[in-house]
């Protein structure tokens, strides 16, 4: 059989050395692209825990407008449903990295953010965790887990120093305080935690009497009576919502106004005690991670949530997951890669002051902690929540003592 | 012994068994990460439920608390690990102890003083809550602040202190499963396995027959416990971090008898085929969810009710028995 060997053209050559160049130098080009950054956000969605799973979500979903008005680069959300469990968590994490994600976010609870991290490190994809306050979670050694939260120490400390703050600028202090909290897992750690805290902080106050009751109570008219008459300046409180507006509403039953409300926890200072208690809600001082009013992006953040979800207030879940894409936009603005090594310098070097919560701005240390961000002093004010301390975040002076419960029309 | 294990086995049903090992020896060479965690989670869920399934599927005796068999078992070793250095596998010995122990505990009490049927679920439901509230005040374990295990770096797999990657962590569940699948299987056609089933169909026929009920359900209690303390272990190890809140709520004890109750109760296969169909769709509907652009929370746990529901109304005996009698699998292996 006759064989005619045939030369390709020099235009076939040129056309087939283009293809090859293109085709080696597109690992390159897909790194240096600048399509949007495609952020895995993994938030427990379904669940015991959806309900707050589903208000960070809102933090999610108004981050792509003021993002794009701040000149930040477009982010692709994939969302991922951790079902409040870290099971979950981390084959969610695995799907998502699988499917492309770049960076991670999520995973607002200790447990499953762990989960998450462990995936992350190993794949070498940046975490940014928006709500975990487990110190350990940054103690690992980790090089692609950036916390931008207080962890839980952090915020004890600093519930006690924006007490003082609180104190020092009505020039008064409660002299006792009843304390009660739940017993469940949070109540009872916040309790072991606050009992370990505050002998550092010379407080002014001592603790007249300690009362752990039932989170699901459906009655608390015991504890409130053992409470009021212990005859207590102040109450100290550990709660979650339901038993928050059960605390209140026999407070006003058993015709018991306290000085002051000093909530280290949930529950006070949330929208639904303040849509259902009304004018009953003023005046409780939550000691919370929480957002600076005065800082020009949280009038944004502010203005964006009321005009998508009207009648929600800003809270911590929107703040932090909000600020934990605002930590991905950044890096990746600068980074001008989606390579997740590039990503996660970019990170390691973040220096973000134009920002939501209360602090100095973000900015991580060696181990990946944002060691800037401060808790805040809240109170409710005629259904809104103004800040007291610190001072630099505040915008508005303390209302002290409350108003007696009977007081109110 | 092998040969033995093997009677009476249908060559069907062997090669079912070659095909099925072979496939998931294989299955870390075609599957990516996430489905590799998938598969852990299913042979996770197949290997408590398998453990369970000795307790209820052989000797009836319903528990609902076997989340206190984890909990124990992961809670054990991770403290061995993270407070004296000693490794999970020496770790597990002190786990399958103090298991065995607990579940003694249990079945004394339930069994001496006739403790059965519902009243036995709700005994068992009890203390494994009882197990939360204490582990939840208990400072050696961090109490509710968690137990955190440090974390490897994967430079290399560490078989001895299970530190590695998602890989050796398949093999290790995989390895278990299939020894909880042999084990199950000798111990269903040992004497003791007869005897469960005697007590499981009629308790007091059994005694009439002279069997000792007493120690034959505690030996199912003590035995259902130990094996269930290593998934607790691998738990532990692979993900890393405890929480008593977690580990021991009732959901677990839920999430555990989820397999065998849709598989079929009491087979062997059952506890398998049915963390695949739960686990394994559920995962798959939401791989399809999100190829149409759906981004549904709480589908997963909407398709597990469903399955139940289906289950309960059109395969009573759960999904592999009708299996098995359709492609004639039945004799031999359950």
């Amino acid at each position: 059989m006759a064989y005619i060997r045939t030369l390709p053209s020099r235009r076939r050559l040129l056309a087939g050395a283009a293809a090859i160049v293109t085709t080696a130098a597109a690992p390159v080009v897909l790194r240096a692209q600048s399509g949007p950054l495609k952020v895995g956000v993994l938030l427990p969605r379904s669940g015991f825990e959806a309900g707050i799973g589903q208000d960070c979500q809102r933090g999610v979903e108004l981050a792509p407008a003021i993002f794009k008005s701040m000149g930040l680069p477009e982010l692709s959300i994939m969302n991922g449903d951790t079902e409040s469990n870290v099971e979950a968590a981390r084959t969610r994490a695995e799907n998502l990295i699988n499917d492309g994600a770049q960076l991670l976010v999520g995973a607002f609870d200790s447990g499953q953010t762990t989960a998450v991290a462990q995936v992350a490190e190993q794949k070498g994809i940046p975490l940014v965790i928006n709500i975990a306050a487990a110190p350990q979670i940054t103690e690992q050694g980790y090089k692609f887990v950036f916390r931008n939260f207080p962890t839980a120490a952090m915020i004890l400390g600093d519930a006690f120093a924006n007490q003082k703050e609180v104190f020092a600028t009505v020039g008064a202090a409660p002299k006792t305080v009843v304390f009660m909290h739940v017993n469940d897992t949070f109540g009872t750690a916040m309790a072991k935690g606050i009992g370990a805290v505050m002998p550092k902080f010379n407080m002014p106050y001592t603790i007249a009497q300690e009362i752990a009751y039932d989170p699901a109570a459906r009655d608390l008219s015991v504890e409130v009576a053992k409470a009021k008459a212990s005859n207590a300046d102040a109450l100290l409180v550990v709660s979650r919502l339901n038993d928050a507006m059960l605390l209140t509403r026999e407070m006003v039953k058993q015709r018991w106004t306290p000085k002051a409300i000093l909530s280290m926890g949930p529950g006070w200072y949330e929208d639904q005690y303040l849509k259902t208690l009304g004018k009953l809600s003023d005046g409780p001082l939550s000691f919370v991670p929480w957002y600076d009013p005065n800082k020009k992006l949280s009038k944004v953040l502010e203005a964006a949530l009321a005009k998508k979800y009207p009648g929600i207030n800003l809270n911590t879940n929107h703040v932090f997951t909000f600020e934990a894409l605002l930590v991905a936009a950044d890096a990746y603005k600068r980074a001008g890669s989606t390579d997740p090594k590039a990503l996660a310098d970019a990170i390691r070097t973040t220096n973000i002051t134009d920002n939501v919560s209360i602090g100095a701005g973000i900015q991580f240390d060696a181990k990946g902690q944002n060691d800037k961000v401060k808790d805040g002093a809240v109170q409710n004010r005629g259904g809104k929540l103004v800040v007291l301390a610190p001072q630099a975040a505040a915008d508005a002076k303390p209302e002290w003592p409350m108003k007696p419960y009977q007081d109110r029309v | 012994m092998i040969s033995r294990m093997c009677n009476g086995v249908p060559p069907r049903t062997m090669a079912l068994l070659g095909a099925l090992l072979a496939a998931f020896l294989a299955a870390p060479w075609v599957a990516n990460d996430y489905l590799l965690t998938v598969l852990i989670f299913i042979l996770y869920l197949a290997y408590t439920g398998q453990a369970w399934n000795i307790m209820m599927g052989f000797a009836g005796q319903f528990s609902l608390g076997h989340a206190i068999y984890v909990g124990l078992g992961a809670y054990v070793a991770a403290l061995l690990f993270t407070r004296f250095g000693i490794g999970p596998w020496i770790g597990l010995l002190a786990a399958i102890a103090v298991a065995a122990a607990c579940g003694a505990i249990i079945g004394f009490l339930a069994f001496r003083f006739n403790v059965a049927g519902v009243y036995f679920a709700i005994l068992t439901i009890a203390f494994a809550e009882f197990a939360r509230l204490g582990f939840d005040h208990l400072d050696v374990v961090n109490a509710s602040a968690g137990l955190f295990l440090p974390v490897a770096q994967y430079a290399h797999n560490d078989l001895w202190r299970l530190r590695g990657d998602p890989t050796m962590f398949y093999y290790v569940i995989l390895a278990a499963t299939v020894a909880a699948f042999i084990l199950c299987r000798m111990l269903l056609h040992s004497r003791m396995g007869y005897f469960w089933l005697a007590i499981r169909e009629d308790e007091q026929a059994a005694r009439a027959a002279g069997i000792d009920t007493f120690r034959y359900k505690m030996y199912a209690v003590m035995i259902s416990a130990a094996v269930t303390s290593f998934g607790g272990v691998f738990y532990a190890f692979f993900y890393n971090n405890l929480f008593p809140e977690q580990v021991f709520n009732i959901s677990n004890s839920v999430e555990i008898i989820l397999g065998p109750v849709i598989g079929g109760i009491g087979t062997l296969f059952g506890p398998i085929l049915g963390a695949f169909v739960l686990t394994g769709l559920a995962e798959s509907l939401n791989s399809v969810l999100a190829a149409f652009g759906l981004d549904l929370p709480g589908a997963k746990q909407v398709f597990y009710g469903v399955c139940l529901l289906l289950v309960v109304v059109a395969l009573p005996e759960g999904v592999w028995p009708p299996l098995a009698r359709r492609f004639g699998l039945k004799r031999g292996v359950q």
